[in-house]
């Protein structure tokens, strides 16, 4: 990678984790939640996010000594928000069917945050036939099976079948390029994150997958980046940090770092933003996680930690 | 067909400009549909070349020069090229210039500036004609993902005039025997069922036959 696209990689991740680490308040459940969780993505879901980003930046460590300390106080305020697991555990309990619980934890276990009831339960639901059977999005079954695969719940008889998975998802029958629309972009990118397990395992794509990817990445780039889709643009980085050759796409960094917030804050697209911290928080809290995220393993990557 | 519209034109000048416009595709039916051409037609096409002569000079390519004369050159040069090869050499004695092209003429297949350079190759598009062959069709030869990330992108745009003149590239890419990394045919379907207007399917109506080939 070009030096100036990984200054600008690393400085989008350094100042979105500082964002996310001043505004995590904003992200606390409320004091009366329960495991019932009603609105579980308006709350909940943003507590995962901000913990995947921080057990990224501690699993990839080419941040600086400041940035890992910050990542660890995230991961630990989100481990207390759910009591320490407890509050996954129990929510699990109640509704032995939902995936959040363990796609949740995964963020936590990759950094070693275990909590034995939820892994007793976890063992048992996983190993269900109907683990396997529920009937869910092709990316989204790959969400689980990664999660399972983070925690160790796919050992012995429960081994993935990563390939069936993948050809099952739009990306593995490598369709037409020019016939994509936003949400099977975010499919498609999801389908990348959780077989490589965000980049972890490039080897994780098969190889005509990753061969289109390179070939018609830039196109998708340039055509959300015209229309500030900041977010997709993100998350389309990440996957190019994703495969075996990754990709630089300097002009798409460069992009981003100019329209991140002095604060840290990553726009989600090219309207308005509001002075409102909670509705900031609200509408941008997902982009500047992805922005983490991206930068981080653009950095990682450009640095050869992960060749 | 040429002769005989340029003579009931009300505007027998719009008329003849109007075939320097369409260029070498005016040939499209003898060279992808083995319609004869008459005579009359290829003394049509040369009036077309006297009466509204090119500038002396060759225009520069881009960024040296503007971009909107080198292209008419371009066509200019399609045009004479392929009348010449047409009519044999001791027919017409009209001669065009071959411009050059830009520093940049083809991205290698995986550099930046595809998108700009694809652009560029579609209004070319006039040129991706059995019978023509010269430096843009090497360009072409050399950067097909460039031409399919461009067909694409334009698809992707709504942009359909676009797509459909980078898409008879692949098309003629394919008939000259390149590997491509996507395939044309249901591309330049799906643009002729999407496009609208004139030039969209004049180039789909082309592409077409040049995938049949």
């Amino acid at each position: 990678m070009a030096m100036p696209a990984t200054e600008a990689a690393h400085r989008i991740a350094s100042q979105a984790l500082t964002w996310l680490h001043t505004q995590r308040e904003h992200g606390a459940l409320p004091p009366d939640t329960t495991a019932e969780l009603a609105e579980p993505d308006s709350v909940y879901k943003p507590l995962g996010e901000t913990a995947l980003a921080a057990s990224l930046v501690l699993r990839e460590g080419v941040a600086g000594s400041a940035e890992l300390r910050l990542a660890r106080e995230l991961l630990d305020f989100c481990w207390k928000q759910l009591g320490g697991g407890a509050m996954l555990h129990e929510r699990l309990l109640r509704y032995p069917m939902m995936t959040d619980p363990l796609e949740t934890y995964a963020h936590f276990a990759r950094c070693d945050y275990r909590h034995e009831a939820l892994d007793r339960l976890l063992a048992h639901t996983t190993s269900l036939r109907s683990a396997r059977a529920a009937e869910v999005l092709p990316n989204r079954r790959l969400a689980v099976a990664n999660a399972a695969r983070i925690g160790g719940f796919d050992q012995g008889g429960l081994a993935t079948d990563w390939a069936a998975l993948s050809r099952a998802t739009w990306l593995g029958a490598c369709p037409e390029p020019w016939l994509i629309d936003w949400m099977t972009a975010y499919c498609m990118t999801h389908t990348v994150f959780h077989l490589t397990d965000w980049g972890r395992l490039p080897s994780g794509l098969p190889g005509d997958v990753a061969q289109y990817l390179t070939r018609w990445l830039p196109a998708w780039i340039d055509i959300w980046a015209e229309i500030g889709e900041w977010d997709l643009v993100a998350e389309l980085l990440i996957v190019s940090n994703c495969l075996a050759e990754p990709r630089r796409d300097p002009v798409a960094w460069e992009r981003l770092a100019g329209i991140q917030h002095e604060d840290g804050l990553m726009p989600r697209d090219g309207r308005p933003v509001g002075d409102d911290p909670a509705e900031r928080f609200a509408a941008h809290h997902h982009t500047t996680v992805v922005a983490a995220v991206a930068g981080t393993l653009a950095v990682s990557r450009a640095l050869g930690a992960r060749s | 067909m040429v002769a005989a519209h340029v003579e009931s034109a009300q505007d027998p000048g719009a008329a003849l400009a109007a075939i320097r416009i369409l260029g070498a595709d005016t040939f499209a039916p003898v060279v992808l549909a083995g319609a004869p051409l008459h005579p009359e037609d290829a003394a049509a096409i040369a009036l077309a070349f006297s009466a509204l002569p090119p500038g002396r000079d060759v225009p520069l390519p881009p960024p040296a020069g503007p971009e909107g004369p080198w292209l008419m050159a371009w066509r200019d040069w399609g045009t004479v090229t392929l009348l010449t090869v047409l009519t044999g050499r001791g027919g017409a004695r009209l001669t065009a210039p071959r411009p050059a092209l830009p520093a940049d003429a083809a991205p290698a297949d995986d550099a930046a500036g595809w998108a700009e350079w694809s652009v560029r190759m579609g209004q070319l598009s006039t040129l991706a004609l059995p019978g023509l062959d010269g430096p843009v069709h090497d360009a072409a030869r050399r950067s097909p993902l460039a031409l399919a990330r461009g067909a694409t992108r334009a698809v992707l745009r709504r942009d359909y005039p676009t797509a459909a003149r980078i898409a008879r590239w692949l098309a003629w890419l394919r008939s000259d025997g390149v590997r491509l990394p996507l395939d044309a045919g249901p591309l330049v379907e799906h643009i002729g069922l999407l496009a609208g207007g004139d030039r969209p399917a004049l180039d789909t109506a082309i592409s077409r036959r040049l995938i049949a080939l």
